[in-house]
């Protein structure tokens, strides 16, 4: 009998949430049907059947969210009756999501970065947890919410002793083996994942004394006037993310204030002379083209630092930091380097356009080797931002200001931006940052080397 | 050292053990005057003569008989059945008697015998002249059954043979006798019940014998070439005494096993092996130990089907990838 299991839809997707079930049980399916939409932190997309039958069960309601892999749904021959246990099964099991989002105003999503980043609060709080939860524990200690007890995990009988011997609790651990199984190497992904996410003191509701029945692990208490809110689940991933980014990388910061009448002047020729319905090259194009440029003269800069080593990209795909409502995105411009600035206008439009429309698809998400966040619209002095892993570097851009230069001893009034570029120090040092931002500098004060 | 075939190194290990001991002589089918099927004893017949070297007519029952009846006595015969597939005539000898009279007359006489056979497909041989048949005897107490891979340890393993005072079954296999290797000068034995770490690896663990283990050799060394997976190969070598240590310390380490033998999978090594290593090793275990064997067919006569009802180095490969550890697939 089939298992529909929650599919893997995108490299860092960890869970999925059903919004929407399009059939319903007794329901004939065909090969390719659409089951269900996923949703996950990133968009929504949607569950095909690759077998088909009937759809004798649903396992996952709408709304609710499971690790990749859990059975979500049965196709049978339609004899097949509900079995409360395979519900339990689809629910038990890892959780310990990770997603999406960017960095502060600054960062996006890349693929690979699940295998590296720790989930920090999450983590350490579900390791206490899971060394509570030891088998000779009464049920009344702290079960972590979502997950139920008594649900057959499977696991193989090393990664059941690794398990024990580091006093984890296979229910926080997501098996990747067939079937879900869970093996040394997943044992071993969330050790290293412990092992790389510092000691936060979470808060949790874990040191209840044995005797007392756990509380049911509440919404945290909330002064009477204040209103609680949820977030939704790209800002609970933003929040996750941001959390491993800046506890994980220790980030190091260069600023530079970069002349831009030049580039001004040579961006209203370009936009004059462009047609009637030609986009128009804004100042971040530019600077995304120069960065690109100083990114093939600096490839230790288009780098990531993974599982201690260097990882060198070939490609140079920078993401553009995206304001959208309540969040936050950073698609891709891949090839930034190839690529002439109007066409990076144009794909740059594309991608901020479809941002808003919450129509992102994976692959405009992925593959960032490097990022920039401009707030230049927003009348910002300066800013830092926070790294985007697994990239390397981010740049942020302030606002172009008037100002009074020095000109040969005199007062002139030039178009002056300043910019901070944060840096993974465990990659980058001050100096090679120092030099990359020269280049960029460099280039966006002589513009018609971004014609090349 | 010196690099020969399977078949030099057991042909040179007969002639001394007929050098060393007056006791020790050869009897079977063809092995005399037409100097053996497979040409193991030629030139013995002329060099040791007729009483040294018997030649018998086609009657494996009455000729194990008899050497059975010659050990008690304290001759020291050497056996060698055409192929495996014929030995079924002599069960009763082989079973009934020769694993049991030490046994049953309280010691009173052991059974030094040597029966040399070869097994294997492959050949185009059919149905009745195809078949891996060693796990019969490997059922048995009483027996010793030995199944070496390369010249080097068939010359050992055939010397200890010889020598033990118990009934041994050298396996040998039709596909080996022309595979060549280096194998060491001087007098060396190779005792029972010692498998081999053929080549050593860390992802995962391919348990063998016979021709099969060469074979994953083989297929080990093409993927550590290709820097794809680091197998590690144990050549059991002895299936009866069966050293139990070498395959749980391996499995052990790796985490992960495929028994690999050219015989029947149902009730075959793999299904003694693995009990085994569930028994010893359950918790070091990170994944189900696989089993590839051969389809449980009658050997087909036609050259595409025997291909397909034999396992060998495509279905290793199959295998292994299919279980080789997530990071390293």
């Amino acid at each position: 009998m089939p298992e529909v299991t929650m599919p893997r839809l995108s490299d860092t997707m960890q869970e999925g949430t059903i919004g929407r079930w399009l059939k319903k049980p007794g329901d004939e399916v065909k090969r390719g049907d659409i089951l269900a939409e996923i949703e996950t932190d990133k968009a929504t997309m949607d569950l095909q059947a690759y077998d088909a039958g009937i759809l004798e069960q649903i396992l996952v309601g709408e709304g609710e969210t499971v690790p990749i892999g859990q059975p979500v749904a049965i196709i049978g021959s339609g004899e097949g009756a509900r079995k409360p246990e395979q519900r339990e099964a689809a629910k038990a099991g890892a959780k310990d999501g990770r997603a999406v989002a960017g960095a502060a105003v600054a960062a996006g999503e890349r693929p690979g970065t699940a295998a590296g980043a720790p989930t920090a609060q999450v983590s350490a709080a579900e390791a206490r947890r899971g060394a509570e939860a030891a088998p000779a524990a009464p049920p009344a200690m702290g079960v972590p919410a979502g997950i139920e007890e008594g649900a057959r995990i499977k696991a193989s009988p090393l990664a059941r002793r690794m398990a024990a011997e580091h006093g984890l609790d296979l229910r926080q651990i997501q098996g990747r083996g067939p079937g879900g199984r869970i093996e040394r190497a997943d044992i071993e992904d969330y050790l290293e994942q412990q092992r790389m996410a510092p000691a936060v003191a979470a808060p949790q509701p874990v040191a209840a004394p044995v005797e007392a029945p756990a509380p049911t692990p509440a919404a945290p208490a909330a002064p009477p006037e204040a209103e609680v809110i949820k977030p939704s689940r790209m800002q609970a991933a933003i929040a996750r993310r941001m959390v491993e980014a800046k506890q994980a990388i220790p980030h190091i910061y260069v600023s530079t204030e970069i002349d831009v009448t030049d580039l001004l002047a040579l961006r209203q020729t370009l936009n004059a002379s462009a047609g009637e319905d030609e986009v128009k090259v804004s100042i971040n194009d530019l600077v995304v083209k120069a960065c690109a440029l100083a990114l093939e003269k600096f490839p230790e800069v288009n780098s990531s630092f993974q599982d201690g080593q260097f990882i060198r990209h070939k490609q140079i795909n920078i993401g553009i930091a995206v304001d959208i409502p309540d969040g936050l995105v950073v698609p891709v411009i891949r090839d930034a380097n190839l690529k002439g600035v109007r066409t990076i206008a144009r794909e740059a439009k594309a991608l901020v356009e479809k941002a808003r429309a919450r129509k992102l698809s994976q692959a405009d998400l992925e593959g960032g080797t490097f990022s920039v966040s401009n707030l230049g619209m927003m009348d910002v002095t300066s800013f830092v931002a926070i790294i985007n892993p697994p990239e390397a570097a981010i740049l942020a851009v302030a606002s172009v200001r008037k100002q009074f230069v020095p000109v040969d001893g005199q007062p002139v009034i030039r178009d002056i931006m300043p910019v901070t570029m944060s840096a993974d120090h465990r990659i980058l040092y001050g100096a090679g940052v120092a030099r990359f931002l020269q280049e960029v500098k460099r280039l966006l004060q002589n513009p018609y080397s971004l014609l090349g | 050292m010196a690099e020969m075939t399977y078949r030099q190194a057991l042909h040179d290990t007969l002639r001394e053990e007929l050098l060393r001991d007056e006791n020790v002589f050869l009897i079977g089918e063809e092995i005399g005057v037409f100097e053996g099927s497979y040409k193991i004893t030629a030139g013995l017949l002329q060099e040791f003569g007729p009483k040294r070297v018997v030649d018998t007519p086609i009657c494996e029952n009455g000729f194990v008989g008899l050497a059975i009846g010659a050990a008690m006595l304290g001759l020291r015969p050497v056996v060698e059945i055409m192929t495996i597939n014929f030995i079924t005539l002599a069960m009763d000898e082989i079973v009934n008697h020769a694993a049991k009279i030490y046994y049953m007359f309280g010691g009173q006489c052991p059974i030094p015998l040597v029966i040399r056979t070869p097994g294997g497909g492959g050949q185009q041989l059919a149905a009745t002249h195809s078949q891996n048949l060693e796990v019969w005897f490997a059922h048995v107490p009483g027996l010793k059954v030995v199944a070496p891979a390369t010249p080097a340890d068939a010359r050992g393993m055939l010397r200890t043979a010889i020598r033990d005072n118990n009934p041994v079954l050298f396996l040998e296999n039709l596909a080996l006798y022309n595979t060549r290797g280096e194998v060491p000068d001087g007098d060396y034995t190779i005792p029972f019940g010692q498998a081999k770490v053929a080549r050593e690896g860390k992802d995962l663990t391919v348990i063998s014998y016979s021709r099969m283990a060469a074979v994953a050799m083989d297929v080990a060394r093409r993927l550590e070439e290709e820097d794809k997976l680091s197998v590690e190969v144990v050549d059991v070598r002895s299936l009866r005494p069966l050293d139990r240590e070498t395959i749980i310390n391996s499995v052990k380490k790796t985490n992960r096993a495929i028994v690999f033998e050219e015989d029947w999978r149902s009730y075959g090594v793999g299904a003694e092996i693995v009990a085994t290593v569930q028994e010893e090793a359950f918790d070091y275990l990170d994944a189900p130990v696989k089993r590839v064997a051969s389809v449980e067919v009658p050997l087909p006569y036609a050259k595409p089907l025997e291909r397909a009802a034999l396992t060998g180095a495509q279905q290793l490969l199959d295998a292994i990838n299919d279980l080789a550890p997530r990071r390293r697939r």
